[in-house]
């Protein structure tokens, strides 16, 4: 009898492609939505991307009732309770998140508040706490990397306690993902970059890490080759509308895999950074990516070695003997990374980010260490192996 | 019409056996904790009264123990005498039992959802490693090269079976104790 086993769960609806904003109020309706709130944050509405979303919804006689546009970077729970306030007294009946992770775990925190009834946003922190179906939720995506649109994962930060809530529950899964290339045309070129190699990253662990099963390695593997296929076209054409299309398809696609499979070292390693020396999150993914991968790689040499296939295409693939297509596989990263520094300066080594400094590097081991993705790691590492990879990443 | 139906005998078998496996366990954490360094300083990070369960969903089977401070562990026999810090849930006897039997590797029951974490992340790392610790210890080697991620490299066998010895006559001897006082 097989010993395989696995779960895999993705409700939401994806709308993707040209106009697709232009489908929002249709599918609000069709779920008894008539009173939306958009919650975001200033950057999205100062670039301008709220315009469409508000016009496509009042050509179809849909008001927009109320738009909160200060979520932080870090959201706590006094925004989300200022949210919650907000969205009772213009007695609004769903949300459009439009933004990247903040503005969309802000919009799932709301949400539950405003579903479940109450203040008290830290009663509903962990897994499976939430029982029953929230209020409509859509997410409108405006990097093309984080896949929170279709993970059922908040983080929250409760700022008097000085920790991060992490709620857990199927039903935070959006009703709806509207994939618009509009809404990533306007990224600046760094941003793709590293939003880009989150995606690669979730697609990469997703694939090689513990819980890997047939369909998330489906979405895994057709996201990676979707990001090296179409991020090079991107950077060096900003306004390819196709290519932006592609590169929002794969972080969606990276989400439902990973989302489904979890990840590993790498996303340990990030969020431990990440809390420390507060790098962006994208840019944790791709400064480690090689280094893990170097660590797991007698572990992960089988699925590591198809990922050539996606990762460089048939040519490569079948040039390379199947002895070599690990390294080559790691190798084809590196050249990717090596690839956005020159174009935008994207950093490859701690030290490179100018943002980390060695003395830190024991604190991030330690804490990465206690990080729930290492469970999901192939092979095992303490606190030795981890400060090794570490001295990998520094410098290089 | 009765609705109550008997369970085979292979189900009647397996929850005795996750049973009596979490009293072992539930003492041995205990006695690990009193004999292993590294235990111990694994432990000593959580908060003291930090309470930890092990159970089958819903109510079924489970060990209880305590973080007394200064990274010891008491096993409690009896219930919770507070809210529950951190809790492993099997979703089903039958999950629990493929760990306990060391069939699957609890990374992999993680992995493949088998359990449910109720608390903190970071403590059910930390927990995990300290049963991990605990399995290669009072487990021959090749079983516990079945239940664990990696077998420690660096952990030599006359260690290992000091250390065993120590933790079976420590766990020998809780049992006769409650078996006393009862």
């Amino acid at each position: 009898m097989s010993r395989h086993y696995y779960e895999f769960f993705c409700p939401v609806k994806v709308i993707a492609g040209r106009a697709a904003l232009e489908h929002i109020p249709y599918e609000l309706t069709s779920i008894g939505a008539k009173r939306p709130m958009i919650v975001t944050d200033k950057g999205v509405r100062a670039a301008g991307l709220l315009d469409p979303v508000i016009a496509t919804c009042e050509d179809s006689g849909l008001e927009i009732v109320c738009i909160f546009d200060d979520v932080p970077p870090d959201s706590s729970i006094s925004v989300v309770r200022t949210i919650a306030t907000l969205y009772r007294k213009e007695k609004c009946d769903s949300i459009i998140a439009v933004g990247g992770g903040s503005a969309i775990d802000t919009g799932k925190a709301v949400n539950i508040l405003v579903s479940e009834g109450g203040d008290d946003l830290a009663k509903y922190s962990g897994a499976g706490v939430i029982k029953h179906p929230l209020n409509p939720f859509f997410v409108v995506p405006t990097t093309a990397g984080t896949g929170s649109e279709v993970t059922s994962v908040a983080v929250i930060t409760d700022e008097e306690k000085g920790v991060k809530l992490p709620f857990t529950s199927s039903f935070l899964l959006p009703n709806a993902a509207i994939i618009d290339p509009r809404m990533t045309i306007t990224l600046p070129p760094h941003i793709t970059a590293a939003t880009a190699m989150d995606a690669m990253t979730h697609s990469v662990e997703a694939f090689t890490c513990m819980a890997k099963n047939p369909l998330s390695d489906a979405y895994a593997t057709a996201a990676i080759k979707k990001v090296s296929q179409f991020l090079p076209k991107v950077m060096n054409n900003p306004k390819d509308v196709d290519g932006r299309l592609e590169l929002a398809q794969a972080s969606t696609m990276a989400g439902i895999a990973f989302s489904n499979s979890m990840v590993g070292l790498v996303h340990a390693l990030g969020h431990a950074t990440g809390a420390i020396c507060h790098l962006p999150h994208g840019l944790c993914m791709s400064l480690y990516l090689p280094y893990v991968l170097e660590y797991n790689l007698e572990t992960v040499r089988q699925p590591l070695g198809e990922l050539l296939l996606y990762l460089e295409g048939p040519e490569v693939y079948s040039a390379t003997p199947s002895s070599r297509r690990a390294e080559a596989s790691i190798a084809a990263l590196r050249n990717m990374r090596n690839t956005l520094y020159q174009q935008c300066k994207l950093p490859r080594t701690l030290k490179e980010s100018g943002e980390v400094t060695y003395d830190q590097l024991a604190a991030i081991a330690k804490m990465a260490l206690d990080d729930g993705a290492i469970m999901f790691n192939p092979k095992e590492a303490d606190l030795k192996d981890v400060r090794a990879v570490l001295e990998n990443a520094w410098a290089g | 019409m009765a609705t109550k139906h008997l369970r085979p005998l292979g189900s009647k078998a397996k929850r005795l056996y996750v049973n009596i496996m979490f009293q072992v366990i539930g003492r041995a954490l205990q006695a690990v904790s009193e004999v292993d360094d590294e235990v111990c300083n694994e432990a000593r990070s959580l908060p003291t009264g930090f309470l930890f369960q092990m159970m089958v969903m819903p109510k079924g089977a489970g060990l209880l123990i305590e973080h007394v401070g200064d990274g010891r562990f008491k096993y409690h026999r009896k219930e919770a005498p507070r809210p529950i810090d951190l809790s492993i849930k099997f979703k089903h006897l039958e999950h629990a039992f493929l760990v306990l039997s060391f069939q699957e590797k609890t990374s992999v029951a993680f992995a493949n959802d088998r359990m449910l974490i109720d608390g903190d992340i970071s403590y059910a790392v930390r927990m995990t490693r300290i049963l991990n610790r605990l399995e290669v210890f009072i487990l021959p080697k090749l079983v516990a090269e079945r239940a664990v991620k990696a077998y420690p490299h660096n952990l030599q066998l006359p260690e290992k079976l000091i250390s065993a010895a120590r933790i079976y006559l420590k766990v020998a001897t809780h049992f006769i104790k409650t078996a006393r006082a009862s």
